[in-house]
């Protein structure tokens, strides 16, 4: 009961559909603050569609998703983001809108709020950049942006699509480490991975998707199996989930 | 060489209708190129072209009913133009068109049903009023109208600045954020609304979306910041607005086309000559030299 209690956000029978056709059936689901649970399975086994509808993008045929964390604690970091690269606003002013949920729409930014950006943008390695406008980063450097974002938007729960494709190893590490502390913070992560490395480095716990239905399963368990490094496309061949 | 700045700058002023026409054309400039600087960043530059249209049967309707009545004018106008842009977006919702098709196509049923509206009530000199619009002819109350229409526009972006800036953006972001995020959308089209209405009187209902979208989409070539964009587009407008009026005055030309006509110069001379993405910056672009990019 208690841990029942203690968790942020639970997945109960979760059934899901895209275009009227099933796509997850009997989810369930646990995650704990301070937790980082790495989301895998094969390409179409529905690790965005358990996202869309973890966010309350995507209304669930049956089942429920309960999350106890306010709306403006939630951050989502899409694969394919709907952020306009050609928007002339710079790093530091993405940032800054992280702010802006918490504190309404309608007020200024004090100094106190510039300084916890500047803050986070040294924590992330991009203080230099924060007057470069967003067309003019890499991808990595992107991505540290946003991250950016979702710490000053103090997130508590955050949702995390492929967040390392694309990305230069340096960004990577310092994704991991500042994942890892907004973990040690209290947050909730889960983040949809591909690569083996990144889950041994990065995974508390495991839910493997795989014909429309979901696994838990130890990080541990994963990376026995495989050399460390190799990136693995998740097919799970020889497991049949229909008969699960 | 003062006389010639006097008779070309200041004495036009001397005439009534000079004056309120520049006090006009200077609120509109205030307030209609922020409207076309977000209509540009959101890809929905020619949103404005069809709005305006969509305007013109609720103030052919206003003309039938109360004659050359601004306001009653203006009022219809709001109205009309309100429910085709609710309109344009519950068939985009209903039947998954994307909102410009639908919008595109009550613009053009607009068009026909004011055009329409107006040649079964007037003549054909009341058509080309409400299509092209008389700056010369404001009087008192419409100026009042304008001014007041666009201090509001003014106040309302002030207050709404940063959600807007948040939806251009990253609209998922916004949408995150508060279940109410749409708000931002329909206030935006609103104030859109608002502002063809005010600019219909002065540069017609077809033209009032110029001094929107051309100093806009000049202001693109001079900065890559929003508020420089902002500020640039302002006083790209107020130029052509005053330009324009004098031009019209000194050489016996129809007000509205030449205020619209110097603004389309301006775009023109910015799209060759501007600092960023114009013709003469693709000629001289330079790559920078690796030490200074990590040094700064």
């Amino acid at each position: 009961m208690s841990q029942r209690s203690l968790s942020r956000l639970q997945l109960h029978n979760l059934h899901l559909a895209q275009a009227r056709r099933t796509v997850l059936e009997h989810i369930e689901g646990n995650f704990k603050p301070g937790a980082i649970t790495a989301l895998i399975g094969a390409n179409g086994a529905g690790k965005s569609t358990l996202i869309q509808a973890i966010m309350g993008e995507l209304r669930p045929i049956s089942g429920e998703v309960v999350c106890t964390v306010a709306k403006e604690r939630r951050a989502w970091l899409p694969q394919q983001l709907a952020l306009d690269l050609t928007f002339p606003m710079s790093v530091e002013e993405l940032v800054m809108t992280g702010s802006w949920p918490s504190h309404g729409a309608l007020t200024g930014y004090c100094a106190g709020h510039y300084r916890k950006g500047r803050e986070i943008m040294a924590r992330l390695g991009i203080s230099h950049l924060a007057h470069r406008p967003l067309g003019e980063l890499s991808g990595g450097q992107r991505q540290r942006a946003l991250i950016g974002r979702t710490l000053m938007q103090e997130a508590e729960l955050l949702l995390l699509d492929e967040p390392f494709s694309n990305v230069d190893s340096e960004t990577v590490d310092i994704l991991i480490r500042i994942l890892r502390q907004m973990a040690d913070d209290g947050a909730t992560i889960i983040v949809v991975l591909h690569d083996m490395d990144h889950l041994r480095r990065l995974a508390d716990e495991v839910l493997m998707l795989n014909g429309g239905h979901g696994r838990w399963v130890a990080p541990n368990a994963l990376t026995h199996q495989h050399a460390p490094a190799q990136v693995v496309p998740f097919t799970m061949g020889g497991r049949h989930a229909g008969s699960a | 060489m003062l006389d010639l700045l006097n008779a070309w700058f200041v004495s036009p002023f001397d005439y009534g209708f000079m004056r309120r026409a520049v006090v006009g054309g200077l609120a509109l400039s205030l307030a209609a190129p922020p409207l076309g600087v977000f209509l540009v960043l959101r890809g929905m530059s020619l949103i404005g072209d069809a709005m305006a249209h969509a305007i013109l049967p609720g103030v052919a309707l206003g003309f039938l009913l109360a004659g050359f009545s601004l306001p009653i004018m203006s009022i219809g106008g709001v109205l009309f133009g309100l429910m085709v842009a609710l309109l344009a977006g519950a068939v985009s919702k209903m039947g998954g068109q994307r909102e410009d098709a639908a919008m595109a196509s009550f613009f053009i049923i607009s068009l026909a049903a004011g055009v329409m509206l107006i040649s079964l009530g007037g003549s054909s000199v009341d058509l080309t009023h409400v299509l092209f619009g008389s700056i010369l002819a404001i009087n008192s109350t419409a100026l009042l109208l304008i001014t007041g229409i666009s201090t509001l526009i003014v106040l309302t972006l002030a207050v709404v600045f940063r959600a807007l800036v948040v939806e251009c953006l990253d609209p998922l972001f916004l949408r995150g954020q508060s279940r109410r995020s749409g708000w931002v959308h329909s206030v935006f089209l609103g104030l859109l609304v608002l502002n063809l209405t005010a600019g219909f009187q002065t540069l017609g209902t077809l033209m009032a979306v110029g001094l929107m979208m051309l100093p806009a989409t000049s202001a693109r070539f001079w900065s890559k910041r929003l508020e420089g964009l902002i500020g640039i587009a302002i006083v790209l407008a107020m130029v052509a607005s005053t330009g324009g009026l004098l031009l019209s005055f000194h050489l016996d030309i129809p007000s509205g086309p030449s205020i619209i006509l110097l603004a389309g110069f301006g775009y023109l001379f910015s799209a060759l000559f501007g600092r960023y993405h114009s013709l003469a910056a693709k000629l001289r672009r330079k790559t920078t030299p690796l030490a200074v990019e990590q040094g700064s």
